[in-house]
């Protein structure tokens, strides 16, 4: 390897990691603030994610949306389409998939399982046409209309679980468990780390060698760096960003899907603490490439794991991984700004 | 202004030396311009004269070395830095406000003020109409930017800084935009703000104005002073060989003979629409012979963009008809135009001419990257790709370290045979060259200009748009003039000289 290869891996590195060290910074700040000492909390945090095999698989489980919602994310950025809708897609595509693994009673787990997640994820794909469309026929800015679309999509589905698809005799919003046959199934006994998990690990990598290797992937990321160069010789911009959208809402859409028969086994309102935005810091923090989703969505699973289960040994508020997740978030974009722009300039 | 008259040197270097990584951008640069004179630096790309000019302007600091200002060193933290000390500059790309009126813009950033923080417009109208008596133009300052001819918002420029008081005034290749009339009518601006002693330090590539106008020239190559001359010692061919360091020879081009078989490219009544909506051209008659050159002279903002975006697939037709080989193409996209042979090379290289950021192979396979060999079954295949990448590479004589690199790393120059390169390999029938050396220096012209020449000798034919009038003489068959959108005439290159190509670009007959 050459050294501006070298320099370039090392600074793609570092501007991954200065996000991460700064968040914990800016946390070890508040914890002293409140009381705390931050070392005690930290290692506390790390045991309670990665210690132990039980501990590790928790910790996966909770990788498991995040690593689908990056990819999601990550497909669109890379293409240089600001979306923002994977949110949207992971709650219509939870709701369809919950929807279809309570009503197809009585179908085998090989065909329940595959029509469901399909479905899930034609959904996501179809939502996003739209804004797709939108933004290459009359050049609506795609932030504002997948954010928007965003609160469409999580108020639609909150109606649904609340009148035509709410359990009989519940009194949370929610739909009816789905059949047995419908649940993914589980990689270990004993705990949630599942199917899914191997899926979307699966598919990040595939993922990576899209980029790397096909022409599709090419496109993708040079028309992410100059869309108006793409024009000039010969790259259907129009109809490549199109695609790129669907193919996000597929994703997205899959990852709702996922996270209602490997872990939910139900639609419920509230279906989704936020996986779709924090599928944005994911994309960022790992530079849109597949190695970097995987770490980052670990790291926002150990996060997660650890905070549910850290206000159980101590007496740090689970907020304390919330404050975490928003300084990457926050950072991570940051940083952004300067790299590189979004999309081209005009 | 008042004590500068004392000074021998208004502004100048002393020892500047500024490195970026190896390259050695200013190499101990001594120049001072005295004041109340005009100044010129030339050289070719790369040869440091932007680098110099931003550290006279407060942007970039040497490493080594100190600005002189009134005789004493001085040291320039900010543009705004450099202001307080009288200096100011024009950039080749102009800074303005496109949808604020004249006036707006030439009091942004120091408008008069009444009480509340309200603009005094009253104060900001008196302003201008005396700093444009000053300079002895006249200017409707109620028009937008955007709606005003190039060579009025380069006086507002200019206007603009007297506006800010300042006494030395640094243009950036100032007559790139413009026609030669209005070149003249530029240089004789200057002429008036040097008799009211003001300083004048210009950047130019074009001899024969830099010839007309200066008092004095700086010659730099390679970040390195090479002469120091008044015009009446030298002359453009000493000037040529200071600048590459070596005589060039610029092809001679002989005209094609006039073909007797239909066109190749024909526009009939083609009228198209800019980015904005606006109409910019036409309705517009053109043909394109097999074997020929066809130059396009017009000031910039005629409709040449149009013109040249409509017949690469990448404008807004309104109305006409585009014809390839006899069969309509009005409306096919740049990918299916680019598969019947149209090759483009834009005049915007940074931004759609190449991908900065992307590698020297990743450009040079871009726009076919879905046809074999580079892939097959929408795989792509890096070890045909890497060997179409150095096929075309070679014979370029392009300096670069590794097919991975980022095209932004090389020189103007560089990227522009790249961009040759690549349209090239695709073997085109027709190439639309826009603009095709612009900040190319001398030995990439000449490169340039043997590769069009080349390709039209194969029977290619050749769309060519340029804003420098050498350039559309020196190689096309025949030259079209365009105003307003319009084709104001024809002349075959036996007749043509600059100044009829020049009336023609005013809308005038060439007569």
């Amino acid at each position: 390897m050459t050294s501006a290869m070298a320099q370039m891996r090392a600074s793609s590195l570092a501007g991954a990691l200065i996000p991460v060290v700064l968040a914990l910074a800016i946390g070890a700040i508040v914890l002293a603030a409140t009381g705390h000492d931050p070392l005690s909390v930290y290692r506390l945090m790390a045991v309670e994610s990665f210690g132990g095999e039980k501990r590790l698989q928790a910790t996966l489980s909770a990788a498991t949306p995040l690593l689908l919602t990056g990819l999601a994310t990550a497909v669109a950025f890379r293409t240089g389409i600001f979306n923002v809708g994977v949110e949207g897609c992971f709650y219509l595509g939870g709701i369809v998939a919950a929807g279809l693994g309570f009503w197809l009673v009585g179908w085998p787990s090989t065909l329940i399982i595959p029509v469901a997640l399909l479905a899930a994820a034609l959904i996501g794909g179809l939502w996003l046409l739209l804004p797709g469309v939108l933004k290459v026929r009359l050049g609506v800015d795609e932030v504002v209309t997948t954010l928007m679309l965003n609160f469409v999509a999580i108020n639609l589905t909150s109606w649904l679980v609340n009148g035509p698809l709410l359990a009989r005799g519940s009194a949370n919003s929610a739909t009816p468990a789905i059949q047995k046959a419908a649940e993914l199934p589980r990689l270990l006994p004993l705990t949630t780390l599942n199917l899914g998990f191997a899926i979307s690990i699966l598919l990040v990598l595939l993922y990576g060698c899209w980029g790397r290797f096909t022409v599709a992937g090419f496109r993708s990321r040079l028309a992410g760096l100059n869309a108006r160069f793409c024009r000039a010789v010969g790259i259907d911009v129009s109809s490549l960003v199109i695609r790129i959208m669907v193919l996000s809402g597929l994703i997205g859409g899959l990852a709702g899907g996922i996270h209602a028969l490997g872990l939910v086994h139900r639609f419920v309102a509230g279906f989704s603490p936020g996986y779709g935005f924090a599928g944005i810091a994911i994309a960022l923090l790992g530079r849109n490439s597949a190695i970097g989703i995987i770490l980052a969505a670990i790291a926002f699973g150990a996060l997660a794991s650890a905070g549910a289960t850290i206000q159980l040994f101590s007496d740090v508020p689970i907020e304390i991984t919330q404050v975490l997740q928003g300084a990457v978030m926050i950072l991570a974009v940051a940083k952004l700004g300067f790299g590189r722009g979004r999309g081209t300039a005009l | 202004m008042s004590d500068a008259g004392a000074a021998a040197v208004r502004v100048g270097a002393r020892d500047i030396s500024r490195r970026f990584g190896d390259v050695v951008a200013n190499d101990r640069i001594d120049f001072g311009v005295a004041p109340g004179t005009i100044h010129a630096i030339v050289g070719g790309n790369g040869a440091g004269k932007s680098t110099l000019m931003r550290i006279l302007q407060g942007l970039d600091r040497p490493d080594a070395g100190t600005v002189i200002l009134d005789d004493r060193p001085v040291r320039l933290a900010s543009p705004a830095d450099a202001f307080a000390h009288g200096i100011g500059m024009v950039h080749q790309e102009f800074m303005l406000v496109p949808e604020r009126t004249l006036l707006e813009n030439m009091i942004l950033a120091r408008e008069p003020i009444v009480a509340g923080g309200i603009i005094d417009r009253a104060a900001a109208r008196a302003a201008g109409e005396r700093v444009a008596a000053l300079a002895g133009a006249k200017l409707d300052w109620d028009m937008r930017a955007a709606d005003t001819p190039v060579h009025l918002r380069q006086v507002l420029e200019i206007l603009r800084l007297l506006y800010r008081d300042a006494d030395v005034l640094i243009l950036d290749e100032p007559t790139a935009v413009l026609a030669p009339a209005q070149i003249r009518e530029l240089i004789a601006l200057l002429r008036r703000l040097k008799q009211e002693g003001r300083t004048i330090l210009f950047i130019s590539h074009k001899l024969d104005e830099v010839m007309d106008a200066s008092d004095v020239i700086t010659v730099l190559r390679h970040g390195r002073v090479v002469g120091t001359m008044r015009p009446a010692e030298t002359s453009n061919a000493q000037l040529v060989e200071l600048m590459v360091g070596e005589p060039v020879e610029l092809p001679t081009v002989t005209p094609a003979a006039a073909q007797g078989e239909p066109p190749l490219l024909s526009l009939e009544g083609l009228v198209a629409r800019d980015g904005r909506g606006l109409k910019r051209l036409g309705p517009v008659d053109l043909a394109l012979y097999r074997g020929e050159i066809v130059g396009i002279a017009g000031v910039a903002g005629n409709g040449q963009d149009e013109l040249v975006a409509c017949a690469a697939g990448l404008g807004t037709i309104e109305s006409g008809a585009i014809f390839l080989d006899g069969a309509a193409i009005t409306r096919a996209g740049t990918r299916r135009l680019r598969e019947l042979g149209i090759g483009y090379l834009s005049a915007d290289r940074a931004a759609e001419g190449l991908c900065l950021a992307a590698s020297i192979r990743d450009n040079l396979i871009a726009g076919g990257e879905h046809r074999p060999p580079f892939s097959r079954a929408g795989l792509l295949r890096p070890a045909a790709i890497r060997a179409g990448a150095e096929r075309a590479l070679a014979g370029l004589s392009v300096q670069f370290g590794k097919l991975g690199d980022a095209v932004g790393s090389l020189s103007g120059g560089n990227q522009q045979r790249l961009a040759i390169a690549r349209e090239f390999g695709r073997k085109p029938r027709i190439l639309i060259a826009v603009q095709p050396t612009r900040g190319v220096d001398i030995a990439g012209i000449a490169f340039i200009h043997r590769q069009i020449v080349e390709f039209r000798n194969r029977g290619g034919a050749v769309l060519l748009v340029s804003e420098e009038l050498d350039e559309i003489l020196s190689l096309s068959d025949r030259i079209i003039g365009l105003h307003g959108g319009r084709i104001t005439g024809e002349l075959p290159r036996a007749a043509a000289n600059l100044e009829r190509v020049g009336r023609l670009m005013l809308g005038e007959a060439a007569a």
